[in-house]
């Protein structure tokens, strides 16, 4: 934990705004279930996969959440899906699309079933069944049935709030490598581990495209010190971070190092800031001199904070040998302070933990997998749903002492 | 929230680690003592000394570490009142929820207390925590924790309540939410949480009361975690018959891996090796047998061989015992000692046996140079491992297993949205200016918060509407 001082007082920052505002990148549900990033722009035309446009001034304002209905680039808020709905839509749709009845079992069906051998009572559990197909056919009236056919082919979306959740598992759907393979169950476990919150100082190898320091900014609401340590030489572009439509305070605790910048013996390559004062030949070469010395002082004293010391946790996701990292960050972390690897590969983790468990300095260093299940929950109808993904990557765990 | 500073201090709650199986709170009382099998400390003694370290038992005998506490600590700390949530779930909870660093969060019940800590944590000096239950004890003991942890009293509220009967209350609608457009043009605020989670025997009864303190400017959160797929099934009905959408439930579980690390693993020919070996000894012990003449005693000599191959096995035992030991990691810190000195004396016999298989089979040269290849590795590698020196990793194989002993189930989380109030585009508050009604489907637009009155008035350049519709909102979910 850090000192007092720096924890926030009754200030408060907002995470993103309540309502989607021009410049945004807004997460869409299609009706089918893809997901597409668009750029809300005030007075432009944004394109819906195949299914159509709509002006972007019909969603500034707007909270997340709604579905809508769009008609010559109109948007009208559609009511929320009940579960009727999603029984139209999803439960059913072998029954409907044959377009027949499932009919009962007929008697020379039966009689053949009896003379193979099987037992009454399976029989009847048998006709049983598919009598409940039947009338639950019945169930879906013409008007229902039109309804979701309509459905089907309108031209609907659903905005989706970016949420650290809904952000991470677009990413885990879209592209799980560029992600690391982080799932959002198991991000959510590296920020509790790693105990993030408002004030912290926290160090951070994000190779996980902006995903982990996206989620540590979040839950440093504004406040507290982050520093990534990166493997260019100029800060990265976090592709994640534009997903979650941050406000310029949440982000401003990011600082950044790369792996030359944050070695103590690093000494600058490069033209020098300073220079002699006759050498100075005209204002535009003051200029850049003075621009050059505001960036090399910022860096000096991101250098001098991290060589402080006293950071609250580590997280590591990336794709370099976890070992020489921790060998050269932990130094940086007080005591108590919570160690994150996370890896997709289980050798990584594991080899690390076979390391440190023999090293003084780490405590209790443990690697675990998180596991995941969904479920369709409908009356009769409840099961773990059909894909569910192998592995959310793996984690290792220890605390400095 | 517990101790910021970097030395211990009397009053500090501190995390006390002996074993990763036995991790237990103190509070720092001087003049008192604590007493354990892994030695006696007096808390004077831990005062002043650094969070995160390591404390030699003052009679010599053992130590321990004592730590600064996290709510993750926490959880494997403290005392149990109720069944309480682990990691797994709280952080997945916390994630699908949205709760962050200023978040509003309702909760019931209390329990002892593990989920609230997570939240209070992540939620911040800006957030804050309803907490409700009915047990006068728990919310007593949950109370003197909260103040003894240091937490800002001011961001948690604790009540005593009966929620599947009598509701949330007023508490939650009369806070200010820092977050919500409106903050920004003035004094109107954003009433009602951000996210409600319900860890009760009967969420369903509790859900309709739940929807009327979450906040209706943005779309909101609700979890009820429950252990049987039974309570569900009628959780998801309440749910919808509430006008929660996006009802979806999840399992999770956190699988952890046992890990070791051995040389190589056994080969074939070690076995071949091993038979044949046996093979070579009953054959000579039978040729010896019948060189000394010493016959008609079939009975003595069966039970020699019997002898001599128990023994084998008895070796091969205590090998694999040894192995595992040395393997699992952590066992109790003081322990730790004595199983590197179990290891090296295990190696040792194993050299030794080594040793006895390679001079007995003298004259089997083949084998024997795959015996020496295979056992002088395995009293020599463990003690290089343990020095961790990098380059040890090529010879070690490292193992891992799913742990045999694991939690299999917990509670199923089943979540569900709550849509804000209709806000117009421009292009329906245009059509309803012209006269035009705007067609919805009346029959689902009398559900939940979704209704009819609000998209009639609601618009969003004009936001002095919104508070009547809010109020009117409210309204309605209050009368349902
Ligand atoms: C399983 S415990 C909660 C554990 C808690 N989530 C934790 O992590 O420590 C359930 C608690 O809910 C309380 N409870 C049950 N029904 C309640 C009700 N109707 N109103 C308020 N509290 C209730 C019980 O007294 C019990 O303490």
């Amino acid at each position: 934990m850090s000192n007092p001082d720096t924890r926030p007082s009754s200030s408060s920052f907002e995470i993103r705004s309540s309502r989607i505002q021009s410049g945004d990148t807004v997460l869409l549900r299609q009706p089918n279930g893809d997901i597409k990033s668009v750029k809300i722009q005030k007075d432009s035309t944004v394109s819906v996969g195949r299914i159509g446009y709509f002006h972007c001034n019909e969603l500034i304002g707007q909270p997340y959440g709604f579905s809508y209905d769009m008609e010559q680039k109109k948007l009208r808020v559609l009511p929320p899906k009940t579960l009727d709905d999603v029984e139209d839509t999803d439960a059913t749709n072998e029954l409907i699309n044959d377009g027949e009845f499932v009919q009962p079992l007929t008697i020379a069906e039966i009689t053949a079933l009896k003379q193979s051998g099987v037992h009454a009572s399976d029989i009847i559990k048998k006709q049983i069944e598919q009598h409940a197909n039947y009338s639950l056919k019945t169930e879906y009236s013409k008007e229902k049935y039109k309804k979701r056919k309509e459905a089907k082919y309108s031209k609907s979306f659903t905005t989706i709030e970016p949420t650290l959740f809904n952000v991470c598992e677009y990413w885990f759907n879209k592209d799980q490598n560029r992600i690391r393979d982080i799932r959002p169950d198991t991000l959510s476990q590296m920020l509790n581990l790693a105990n993030i919150n408002p004030g912290g100082k926290y160090i951070v190898v994000d190779d996980a495209s902006g995903l982990v320091v996206s989620a540590v900014l979040e839950r440093m609401g504004g406040h507290g010190r982050l520093i990534t340590i990166c493997d260019t030489d100029s800060p990265p572009a976090y592709p994640v971070m534009i997903n979650m439509n941050f406000k310029p305070d949440i982000v401003a605790p990011l600082v950044s190092l790369n792996w030359a910048t944050s070695q103590e013996d690093y000494a600058p390559v490069g033209p020098p800031s300073e220079v002699p004062p006759e050498e100075i030949r005209s204002d535009r070469q003051k200029q850049r001199l003075r621009k050059r010395k505001l960036v090399n002082d910022a860096l000096e004293k991101t250098r001098e904070e991290l060589f402080t010391g006293e950071f609250d946790s580590l997280i590591v996701a990336s794709q370099y040998d976890p070992d020489g990292i921790l060998q050269q960050l932990v130094p940086y972390l007080t005591g108590s302070a919570s160690i994150v690897v996370q890896s997709p590969h289980l050798q990584v983790v594991s080899d690390l933990q076979n390391k440190l468990r023999n090293t003084p300095g780490y405590l209790g260093p443990n690697v675990t997998e998180s596991w995941l299940r969904r479920y369709q929950v409908l009356p009769g109808r409840t099961h773990p749903t059909m894909n569910t993904s192998g592995s959310g990557s793996y984690i290792l765990h220890a605390i400095r002492v | 929230m517990w101790s910021t500073n970097p030395l211990i201090a009397p009053g500090d709650t501190v995390i006390l680690w002996l074993t990763r199986e036995a991790i237990q709170p103190l509070l720092i009382e001087p003049g008192k003592e604590f007493n354990s099998k892994f030695g006696s400390y007096r808390h004077s003694e831990l005062v002043g000394v650094p969070y995160g370290s390591k404390v030699p038992s003052r009679t010599g005998k053992g130590f321990i570490h004592v730590l600064r506490p996290t709510p993750e600590l926490w959880t494997l700390a403290l005392p149990h009142r109720t069944q309480i949530l682990y990691l797994a779930d709280i952080s997945f909870v916390t994630a699908y929820l949205g709760i962050t660093s200023g978040s509003v969060v309702v909760e019931a019940g209390t329990g002892s207390g593990s989920f609230s800590h997570s939240t209070l944590r992540t939620i911040g000096p800006t957030g804050h925590l309803f907490s409700y239950e009915f047990h006068q004890n728990r919310l007593n003991k949950a109370k003197t924790e909260f103040a003894e942890h240091g937490f800002d009293t001011s961001r948690v509220t604790l009540e005593l309540r009966n929620v599947c009967k009598d509701g949330f209350g007023d508490n939650v609608l009369k806070l200010l939410n820092r977050g919500g457009e409106e903050e920004e043009e003035g004094a109107r605020g954003a009433r009602g949480a951000d996210a409600v989670f319900l860890d009760l025997p009967a969420p369903w009864d509790a859900v309709e009361s739940a929807k009327r303190v979450l906040r209706k400017d943005k779309q909101t959160r609700i979890c009820c975690f429950s252990p049987c797929i039974e309570q569900v099934l009628r959780t998801v009905t309440a749910l919808n018959d509430a006008g929660f959408s996006d009802i979806t439930t999840y399992e999770t579980l956190l699988r952890p891996h046992d890990i070791s690390s051995v040389p190589s693993l056994p080969t074939i020919a070690e076995a071949r090796s091993k038979i044949v070996d046996i093979e070579v000894r009953k054959e000579e012990k039978r040729v010896l047998q019948v060189m000394s003449g010493h016959r008609g005693n079939p009975g003595k000599q069966a039970k020699d061989q019997d002898g001599k191959s128990r023994d084998a096995g008895v070796g091969e035992k205590r090998k694999r015992e040894a192995k595992d030991k040395g393997d699992s990691d952590e066992k109790g810190e003081e322990g730790k000692g004595d199983e590197q000195i179990g290891e090296v004396e295990d190696s040792n016999s194993d050299v030794g046996g080594g040793k006895r298989i390679k001079v007995e089979r003298e004259d089997r040269a083949a084998g024997d140079v795959r015996m020496e290849v295979d056992i002088e590795p395995d009293s020599v590698a463990r003690p290089e491992g343990l020095t961790s020196t990098s380059g040890s990793s090529a010879e070690q194989k490292i193992l891992t297993r799913v742990m045999p002993e694991v939690r299999g189930h917990t509670s199923y989380l089943t979540f569900a949205c709550l849509l804000p109030q209709v806000v117009e585009t421009p292009s329906m508050r245009a059509k309803r200016q012209k006269g035009e009604k705007v067609e919805m489907n009346e029959e689902e637009t009398q559900e939940g918060n979704f209704n009819g009155e609000v998209r009639e008035k609601m618009s969003t350049e004009d936001e002095s509407n919104q508070e009547e519709n809010k109020s009117g909102g409210d309204k309605d979910g209050m009368a349902s």
